[in-house]
């Protein structure tokens, strides 16, 4: 079970996050909760291998919104550059950020 | 709490428009201002916009996200903004988009909440300074202005004259007020909507005027308007175009005209409201001028003024001090051969320890038109009713004296028994005093007038109708108003004998009084010319230079001995 505890350890900056939900532990971790449900489902990697550039960045731009909120650093890091090169329409191979989200993802899924 | 306590505007939470569709911040807005506001949530702009339509007037703010799908925020904000039903409301836009916030706060927006958030307390701090702060703005909105025109009311347009005197010490500034000549007849003619819709149209082109030349305006009253702009010389011009398209649609007519005052180059050094006031005098000197609808401020006008607000502070004082004194002119009976004397009228003077003697011409208007005419006219009553008592007593004469009543007086509803209490104190009979009531308070509320009349004629006093024919009265009132005297206006007298003498109109009157049997009486004769037509012409009783002068107390006691001594010119109950 998701814990404040756990995600501190998992790196996430708990403070930051509580502080933006009136400091209610219960109302975070539902919401790490659903993101980490929407970060799972693959909508980032199907945006991204439609080719379509615009759908890529609104996807990788709503995700990296969520996790900034909830100050889920370990995923922000990756998710923030990879929106960035994506807004930048900068071209690329951005395979190893993504593996990274999606590494990041799992290990909070796990926790 | 019982159910009324609760009933305040304090106790309801605002509202508030979460135009966001992101659950993730949807949550976490709601657990930061969720406590303190009512938090509706619209996932798109498509939606946002209905419920804005639908719930504008119960909303307190709206939070925007500007990355929505479907219709942009930035098209929302645009939207709400450009209607102005709703653009007084407060948005807040919320991006991670930091270039975003100029193009934002340009449109309108009142405020940024970057992306991520800030912690909930400092949000919501944030929203309740800025609803806060709305709600000021809202009520200066709503106060400041008037609901009608959108033009400032006068307590916030004296307020900003006297900043642009600030800015603009020495630039040299028109002080203007200007209204609709007889508007009560507009709205009863074409009705209220008719009426608002020219105010509307006239403020529309006052605003017009002032973003071009500068200036401010503001509607000071129901058809009165205020301007105060830099110093022009083409009046005219300016009364034209704050007169373009007044027109009453689908009446065919124009006759909506304005009239205007001008104090111009106002002196900076008195009160902005004064200078107004000053305004407003000279707008009253063209009052009815069709052709000279522009009136000017002169120092004769503050001379006057002056002088009146000398009168009225001096008013208690000159009653308390009898500076008030009674003339009588006398008037005589013309039927027989010889003329007699019948009875006087009692006319006011105002012996000013300053100013010598005042004109009754200078201060009886102004006592008209601010109500002290009636406590004179009750010192004027009661001074003759001491006068016809000491006569009696002292010189045995009974002299009928007939005194003014002002229109304000027949409201009064102690009249009838304020009368009685004079007629009683000074011993008199009712007849002995005859009560002149002008014609043309006939003509207003004339039922109860007339009642008012009736009840003081049926307890014995004489009523004699004064200025008749001045053009106010209905030749029908005539059989029904209970009148033993119809005193002709002086200015028919006047007119007839003036240049090429024309009396038929004199004539017609009189015979028209005869008609009725009542008796006729002709004021301010003076020659022999007019005492001969009118004696010719049937008038019984006549007064006037041609007999006399008015005459203070003591003069006119001698003028009514030397009578007595010719017998044959009096023909009065003398002795009792």
């Amino acid at each position: 079970m998701l814990t404040i505890e756990k995600l501190k350890v998992y790196g996430a900056d708990t403070a930051k996050g509580l502080s933006r939900c009136a400091n209610n532990e219960a109302l975070y971790l539902r919401l790490v909760d659903i993101t980490v449900r929407e970060l799972s489902s693959g909508s980032l990697g199907e945006a991204l291998a439609s080719g379509d550039p615009e759908r890529a960045f609104e996807a990788a731009h709503k995700l990296k919104g969520s996790v900034s909120n909830l100050a889920l650093t370990p995923i922000e890091i990756p998710l923030s550059e990879l929106t960035e090169l994506l807004r930048s329409r900068t071209p690329g191979d951005h395979t190893a950020l993504y593996d990274e989200i999606v590494r990041k993802t799992n290990e909070l899924a796990s926790l | 709490m019982n159910e009324n306590n609760s009933f305040r505007i304090s106790e309801e939470k605002r509202r508030v428009l979460l135009i966001e569709d992101d659950i993730i911040c949807q949550e976490m807005m709601k657990a930061s201002i969720g406590d303190t506001y009512d938090v509706i949530v619209a996932t798109s702009g498509e939606e946002a916009t209905g419920i804005i339509r639908a719930q504008h007037d119960t909303l307190s703010m709206i939070l925007l996200d500007l990355n929505l799908p479907g219709i942009k925020g930035i098209d929302v904000l645009k939207s709400i903004k450009s209607d102005p039903e709703f653009s007084h409301l407060p948005v807040i836009v919320m991006t991670s988009d930091n270039e975003a916030e100029v193009e934002c706060l340009t449109l309108g927006a009142i405020d940024f909440i970057p992306k991520p958030y800030p912690a909930s307390k400092v949000i919501l701090a944030r929203i309740l300074r800025t609803v806060e702060l709305s709600e000021d703005r809202e009520t200066l909105r709503l106060t400041e202005r008037d609901q009608l025109t959108g033009l400032y009311n006068k307590d916030f347009f004296f307020r900003y004259a006297a900043q642009l005197d600030l800015y603009h010490k020495d630039a040299p500034t028109d002080a203007i007020v200007f209204d609709v000549n007889h508007f009560h007849t507009i709205n009863d003619r074409y009705g209220k909507a008719a009426g608002n819709e020219i105010l509307k149209r006239i403020a529309d082109n006052a605003i017009a005027y002032v973003s071009e030349a500068g200036g401010i305006v503001c509607r000071s009253g129901a058809d009165t308007f205020m301007l105060y702009c830099r110093h022009i010389d083409d009046y005219e011009a300016l009364l034209a175009r704050l007169s373009a398209n007044l027109d009453v649609e689908g009446s065919g007519e124009n006759h909506v005209r304005l009239r205007m005052g001008v104090y111009l180059d106002a002196d900076k050094s008195i009160d902005i409201e004064r200078r107004f006031d000053r305004a407003k005098m000279a707008a009253d000197t063209a009052r009815d001028h069709l052709t000279a609808p522009v009136g000017f401020f002169d120092h004769s006008m503050r001379e006057a003024e002056i002088l009146e607000e000398q009168l009225i502070d001096d008013f208690s004082t000159a009653i308390r001090e009898k500076q008030f004194v009674i003339y009588y002119q006398p008037k005589f009976n013309v039927k027989n051969d010889k003329p007699y004397l019948t009875s006087a009228e009692a006319l006011v003077r105002w012996k000013h320890p300053k100013l010598g003697m005042v004109s009754p011409g200078t201060f009886i208007p102004l006592f008209e038109k601010n109500g002290l005419i009636q406590k004179l006219d009750y010192y004027v009553w009661s001074e003759t009713a001491c006068h016809i008592k000491d006569w009696k007593e002292r010189l045995g004469v009974s002299l009928p004296v007939s005194v003014n009543v002002s229109r304000i007086d027949l409201y009064d509803p102690d009249l009838t028994e304020k009368f009685l209490q004079i007629a009683k104190t000074g011993g008199l009979d009712p007849q002995d005093l005859l009560l002149e009531i002008t014609e043309s308070a006939y003509t207003e509320k004339t039922d109860q007038i007339i009642t008012t009349v009736k009840n003081l004629r049926d307890l014995g006093f004489r009523i004699e109708m004064d200025d008749f024919g001045s053009g106010y009265s209905s030749l029908s009132m005539l059989s029904t108003m209970p009148i033993d005297a119809l005193k002709l206006d002086i200015q028919f007298i006047r007119s007839a004998f003036k240049g090429q003498k024309d009396t038929r109109l004199l004539e017609a009157m009189i015979g028209l009084a005869k008609s009725f049997e009542v008796p006729t009486i002709a004021e301010g004769v003076e020659t022999d010319e007019q005492y001969s037509y009118l004696k010719a012409m049937g008038c019984d009783i006549i007064q006037g230079y041609y007999f006399s002068r008015p005459l203070p107390v003591d003069e006119f006691e001698k003028y009514i001995v030397l009578k007595l001594k010719s017998e044959d010119d009096l023909c009065l109950p003398l002795k009792n």
